[in-house]
């Protein structure tokens, strides 16, 4: 129970230095502890595979993935000055008064859809096995169309990076992988928000 | 003092002691790195400190403890100071889960520090958090080369982690579990995994390369293209943290190789005639292989040369990706078809499809050599044609 609380005041404390960090690379390591804090929960709910899954696909890999892109495009200049979406703190106010409406609903007319002790038996010590028996045979169907949608969205980002020409002399294919070679990116790109503030 | 103190204390001891004995690993595996290297390349090495240079490690601890702590105009300071930190601290906490013994072996504690079910996949979780050190080591320091550097590894231990976890999936198909000690258990019965993996262990290894930036994946820190690369801002202890890293991560990746293809913390079953009992003795037979595994980093290091980055990749996402997945398809195959045969079936299958590699490896050569010939194909070209 103890670590239950502490690990979700830790979760909340990570997705709000997400939203609140002005330096981009800052609020995707908030995101880093957030998501990290959610696969303790997990642990602490003796799901140990889906923890571990937890961290190795969202921390791991997703969350790298955010952070090099945030690198490479030179988004973690500090954000100042007006929003360019209008409205966009009304609106994100008005989504967060739903968001907290459905939560109160939900946490208080919330039942058990099982028993406690149930629920434990059935995870049978959190391994891989319950998981992949409930995923291949119940969510079979859910389960196979995520496969063929990643799998369109994997077949349109190959589509959308593919160049038709082949390579000038000399340049190297970097194998899908661009190295920051535009000239604003090597200016100031690279240093971080004190130094320009 | 009751049970559940007595527990956690217990358990904080052996955490201290084998962070303790990992760092201690760390001094001397420099040393002997040093020394191995200078061997092979005909030289002496260093020998002046202390007998046989014996007081090195302590000689260089004590200068990158004293040394001054540059820290950077640029850096980015929280983060320019955690990334170390992180780095060696996953490193550390990976190690704990390994069993260097069975169960109440160790003065009738257990020899481990945590003993999860998800064993493998907990340590992956934790090696795949250590990527996080280098990479934001690199962004933090505020400079060019190291968040080349930094980009580097992550792009490059991100590749490579997809080829490790496939590489072994074959293995946890055939055991029927993730944890280290049912691994352990099950090669004490039916004889060691890379008997019958041992296509799997190859891409393991060679993934195990890439993840601990190591010759020849030693791309994130190339000297001679990029200073230092990530380590480039850092200086005195902080380095030397992430130098520790580096070989901790070395140590654990050794320990993981033992545990999974080699037997584990188990000995030959045929030493118990001899002094009854050796085969299950703790720790001895774990550091044995662990030593192996460190001598193979060393003269890996040694013999080859850097790949290109562009080969890197294309090895990792074209060779190593698509074989872990045949050899996962494979070890289902047999184990939904061909269960009864017995597991040499799997042995030959497995060394076939590995012999099978090595054969056609001029061939498959092409698949990550391909931009090489086409820029000289290209540049042949323009000279015929008269250009510049």
């Amino acid at each position: 129970m103890i670590a239950f609380i502490l690990l979700g005041a830790l979760t909340l404390v990570g997705a709000v230095i997400t939203v609140a960090a002005r330096n981009a690379v800052h609020a995707a390591l908030g995101l880093v502890g957030t998501l990290l804090s959610v696969a303790g929960l997990f642990a602490s709910l003796s799901a140990s595979f889906l923890a571990a899954t937890q961290v190795i696909v969202y921390a791991g890999a997703i969350m790298v993935l955010f952070l090099f892109v945030i690198m490479l495009l030179n988004a973690n200049a500090p954000v100042r000055g007006r929003d360019p979406v209008p409205f966009v703190r009304e609106l994100a106010g008005i989504g967060g008064v739903v968001l907290a409406g459905a939560f109160a609903v939900l946490a208080f007319t919330y039942k058990d859809p099982r028993p406690l002790a149930e629920g434990v038996a059935a995870t049978r010590g959190g391994g891989a096995g319950p998981v992949g028996e409930v995923l291949l045979t119940r969510f079979l169907l859910p389960f196979e169309a995520v496969s063929i949608l990643l799998l369109v969205a994997i077949v349109g980002a190959v589509a959308l990076v593919n160049r038709p020409a082949p390579q000038p002399d000399g340049v190297a294919d970097t194998g899908g992988l661009t190295l920051p070679t535009s000239p604003d990116l090597q200016s100031e790109a690279l240093l971080p928000e004190k130094v320009r503030a | 003092m009751p049970d559940w103190l007595a527990q956690l204390l217990v358990t904080l001891l052996k955490a201290v002691l084998v962070a303790l004995a990992l760092l201690t690993t760390f001094a001397y595996m420099t040393l002997i790195e040093r020394r191995l290297l200078a061997r092979m390349q005909i030289r002496i090495g260093p020998n002046r400190v202390g007998p046989m240079g014996l007081l090195q490690p302590l000689a260089d601890a004590i200068k990158s403890i004293f040394k001054e702590d540059l820290s950077v105009t640029l850096a980015d300071k929280l983060v320019y100071t955690l990334a170390p930190i992180v780095a060696i601290g996953m490193a550390l906490t990976a190690f704990g889960g390994i069993p260097a013994g069975p169960p109440r072996s160790l003065f009738g504690a257990d020899p481990w520090v945590y003993n999860l079910d998800a064993g493998i996949l907990v340590l992956l979780a934790l090696t795949s958090m250590g990527v996080y050190g280098i990479f934001l080591g690199g962004w933090a320091s505020g400079s060019k080369y190291p968040i080349l550097g930094g980009l580097r590894s992550s792009a490059q231990m991100i590749s490579y982690e997809l080829g490790m976890g496939l590489s072994i999936l074959g293995l946890l198909m055939l055991v029927g579990s993730t944890s280290f000690r049912a691994i352990v258990e099950w090669q004490a019965l039916n004889g060691w995994l890379i008997l019958f993996q041992v296509l799997g262990f190859a891409l393991f290894l060679v993934s195990s390369f890439a993840e601990t930036n190591r010759t020849p994946f030693d791309l994130p820190e190339a000297e001679q293209e990029l200073v230092a690369g990530y380590l480039t801002e850092y200086s005195a202890i902080k380095w030397a943290l992430f130098q520790m890293a580096e070989y901790v991560n070395m140590i654990t990746a050794s320990a993981v190789m033992s545990t999974l293809f080699f037997g584990g913390y188990r000995g030959p079953v045929f030493l118990d005639a001899l002094i009854p009992g050796i085969s299950g003795w703790p720790i001895v037979w774990l550091v044995v292989k662990i030593a192996f595994f460190l001598f193979l980093f060393i003269w890996v290091r040694a013999t080859l040369p850097r790949l290109r980055y562009d080969q890197l990749m294309r090895f990792g996402w074209k060779l190593v990706l698509p074989v872990a997945l045949l050899n996962t398809l494979m070890t289902a195959a047999y184990l939904a078809f061909a269960r009864g045969t017995g597991l040499w079936l799997l042995g030959l299958l497995s060394l076939g499809g590995l012999l099978l590699l090595f054969v056609l490896s001029d061939r498959v050569r092409g698949l990550w050599n391909t931009p090489t010939q086409r820029r000289d194909r290209e540049a042949a070209a323009v000279r015929t044609s008269g250009g510049d």
